[in-house]
């Protein structure tokens, strides 16, 4: 230990030494002086207050005791009466007070049981009304329960719907890449048949050129030869072969036409279209020769796709192509090449046929997209827009009726159409595909896939007649007089 | 500490048991009884004896009562000075209860003070708060304090609230802890034997050593009379609050709780008695 805890411990060890004797000698002081005298003292204090009250009293009574003369008592005596009297009066008073206070309180007591009646009245209909809450509750507690329910389902429907959507989207993203890998995939492959196709296309151009065509010098041209009729019609029907034997192997851009036979005729006349040619020619009867064209006398890239219908026009030097390209170009015979006068678009697909109506000003067409399409020359969008068909429409063709045309589609009907009303007037089943149709004054005829050549009357809607072919009916036409037919089927006949 | 706090309460709810009998020259109607009351040794006399005024003036005449003044044994009683300052300078080592007499008449001018009334006690009060604060703080504590307080003060001791006084007296009793204690120790000492009234110097708390000064520090320089040599016998009794604290007792506790509410350390110096 050292020296300074000592005395600190010393100095504490005083100051309570000090500090006890001070609290000690204080307790001693108050037990001496104080709580010895405490009780005496109070008890003294009510002692004294004791004596004191005894003493007031005893003080008064011998005062009020004190002799008093009788005179003063007979005063009192009255004074009493007079108060006697005055209560007696008062008592009366006071009696009826009392009378007219009960009468009060009964009055009192029968409006209390009045309103007490009134109350319980009034306990029963709130007891109805609290019953009717009860039930009124339990309604509510029901159609919550319901409601809730309700909205539960709402709920759920509504995740479905939001699933159903999400699925819709990822079903519309899939159909469109489906969509543009198919685009992609015909995009290539029509390439390559364009290609092939150009291929052998040169090479044909090539032994075309190579072949030296014979052709006789054209002094002797107009007296010579057969005289059929039929020589021309022949050579624009196999020129008409070959245009769809291009279509049918996906037409190059090269639009190819062999007109040989031109030279055969009027040389003022060469450069005109065959149709014109063979108008005029007709009446005359006279064809020098007939010969399979084969050169093509004007080569022109018409279309950015495949071609698929070539039609010169009855009397004017038109001609009309309509491709894969959905537009219809119309071109301008002269000299023997071809001028771009107008293009008409308003198909949605690509064009299957092509014909102009004998005025030469309406174009028909049919289309890809199920449907014929009528244009006029000075308009470029579609006057009427024939829809009904539920596939591609593979022919259209005026009828020999005004406003009327005949449709043949791969939904193997064909239908009757009025212009005016833009509406279908008849409709043939016909239990194959119609490949082409070509129209007579009476009749309708009619090339199938099933190797027939069906005869319709529009009138009856009947199958007149039916012709066997050799092969699937690519291709028909009529002869000029109507009463030839020329059909081209896929046996490679005529 | 809590020992501290039951020091500060028995020393304000320290009593004296005192008989108050009536001067047997005053004039009156009848015998008057004595009156016994327990008087608070830290109160002063006109605050605390109503009822004995009241008492005898049932026996007296009107016309007959002046005011009212005490003697004990031949000695007027100064109202001025704390109950138990006066008890134990004039009445300690004698046999309790403590009799006073009790005059209605020929107020003894020369020795005593007129009290008409308590606001006059009241200024006494505060004035010995505000001296015993100069000798602490330089006054400062009880400056800062607000009339209310000061009221607050007089409040607790005339109805003997013992927590609302200490409430504020409380904030007179702080001092810095660099210091060690108050600036002087605002103390008296009484001696019974004197002409004098009693002795009030300047004395620290705290030598200029730094030793705390106790009790026998403070009566070796005010009044070495009452220490006792070694071998001598005891000639003086020093009382406070009846107590007779150890010598080595430090004066700043004393100071703090054995002062009396005017803040005063009242230390009484009486011979022991010889029986």
């Amino acid at each position: 230990m050292d020296p300074g805890g000592a005395s600190q411990r010393s100095g504490r060890s005083a100051e309570t030494r000090w500090r006890g004797h001070i609290v000690r000698q204080l307790k001693h002081r108050d037990r001496s002086q104080n709580a010895m005298f405490q009780d005496l003292i109070r008890f003294y204090t009510q002692l004294l207050e004791k004596t004191n009250l005894t003493k007031r009293l005893l003080s008064r009574r011998p005062s009020a005791g004190g002799g008093a003369s009788l005179s003063s008592l007979l005063q009192q005596n009255c004074q009493l009466k007079k108060t006697t009297g005055e209560l007696a009066y008062q008592v009366v008073e006071l009696q009826q007070q009392i009378r007219s206070k009960e009468c009060v309180v009964q009055e009192q007591q029968a409006r209390l049981q009045e309103e007490e009646s009134r109350l319980t009245g009034v306990f029963d209909t709130h007891r109805v009304l609290r019953e009717r809450v009860e039930q009124v509750e339990v309604e509510n507690r029901t159609l919550k329960t319901e409601y809730d329910e309700l909205l539960e389902r709402q709920r759920w429907a509504e995740s479905r719907l939001r699933e159903e959507k999400v699925q819709e989207e990822h079903l519309l993203e899939d159909m469109m890449y489906m969509k543009k890998q198919a685009a992609a995939l015909m995009n290539t492959r029509n390439e390559r048949r364009s290609r092939a196709r150009q291929a052998t296309l040169q090479k044909e151009l090539q032994t075309a050129a190579r072949s030296k065509v014979t052709i006789d010098s054209p002094s002797s041209a107009p007296t010579s030869r057969s005289t059929s009729p039929k020589d021309g019609h022949q050579d624009e029907s196999s020129r008409r072969t070959r245009g769809r034997l291009f279509r049918s192997a996906s037409s190059p851009r090269n639009l190819g036409f062999f007109f040989p036979s031109l030279h055969l005729f009027d040389r003022k006349r060469r450069g005109h279209s065959v149709c014109l040619q063979e108008d005029q020619l007709f009446p005359v009867g006279v064809c020098l020769s007939a010969r399979v064209p084969a050169r093509a006398l004007h080569v022109l890239e018409a279309h950015e796709e495949g071609i698929n219908a070539v039609r010169f026009s009855f009397g004017s030097d038109l001609l009309a192509t309509g491709g894969t390209d959905r537009v219809i170009k119309v071109w301008e015979v002269r000299a023997g090449s071809l001028t771009h006068r107008t293009t008409l678009d308003g198909s949605t697909e690509g064009i299957t046929c092509v014909e102009f109506d004998p005025t030469g000003w309406k174009i028909l067409a049919a289309s890809y997209d199920r449907s014929a399409l009528l244009w006029q020359l000075d308009a470029s969008v579609p006057k009427v827009t024939l829809t009904g068909h539920s596939r591609k429409v593979t022919a259209a063709r005026f009828t020999c009726v005004p406003h009327q045309v005949v449709t043949g589609s791969q939904d193997r009907t064909v239908r009757l159409w009025d212009l005016h009303r833009a509406a279908c007037v008849q409709q043939v089943e016909a239990g194959s595909y119609c490949t082409d149709l070509v129209c007579s004054e009476s009749s309708i005829i009619s090339g199938h896939f099933d190797s027939k050549i069906r005869v319709w009357d529009p009138r009856a809607v009947s199958c007149v007649q039916e012709l066997p072919a050799q092969g699937r009916v690519t291709s028909l036409d009529l002869s000029s007089d109507r009463r030839q037919l020329l059909s081209c089927c896929r046996d490679d006949c005529l | 500490m809590a020992d501290d706090k039951d020091v500060l309460r028995d020393v304000w709810f320290g009593r004296i048991p005192t008989c108050f009998t009536l001067n047997p020259d005053e004039i009156t109607e009848r015998e008057a009884e004595p009156y016994y009351l327990l008087l608070p040794r830290v109160s002063y006399l006109p605050l605390v004896t109503d009822k004995v005024k009241k008492h005898f003036h049932k026996v007296m005449k009107a016309e007959d009562v002046e005011e009212m003044w005490f003697e004990y044994e031949g000695t007027p009683l100064k109202w001025h000075y704390p109950i138990g300052v006066l008890f134990d300078l004039h009445a300690s080592n004698t046999v309790l209860p403590w009799s006073i007499t009790v005059h209605f008449k020929s107020f003894p001018d020369r020795d005593l003070l007129h009290c008409p009334s308590n606001s006059i006690i009241e200024a006494h009060f505060m004035s010995s708060i505000k001296e015993a604060d100069a000798l602490k703080h330089k006054s400062q504590v009880v400056n800062d304090m607000q009339k209310k307080d000061h009221k607050q003060l007089w409040m607790g001791l005339q109805n003997d609230k013992f927590d609302q006084f200490w409430a504020m007296n409380r904030k007179l009793m702080e001092y810095p802890t660099e210091e060690g204690g108050f600036r002087y120790i605002p103390f008296r000492i009484y001696q019974a034997l004197s002409e004098r009234l009693f002795i009030q110097k300047l004395f620290r708390p705290v030598s200029p050593e730094g030793n705390t000064h106790t009790l026998g520090d403070l009566l070796k320089e005010m009044y070495p009379d009452a220490l006792t040599n070694d071998g001598e016998q005891k000639r003086y009794q020093v009382l406070i609050h009846g107590i007779e604290p150890l010598l080595e007792t430090p004066l700043q506790w004393l100071s703090e709780h054995l002062s009396h509410p005017d803040n005063f350390l009242h230390i009484c110096a009486i011979p022991v008695p010889t029986d």
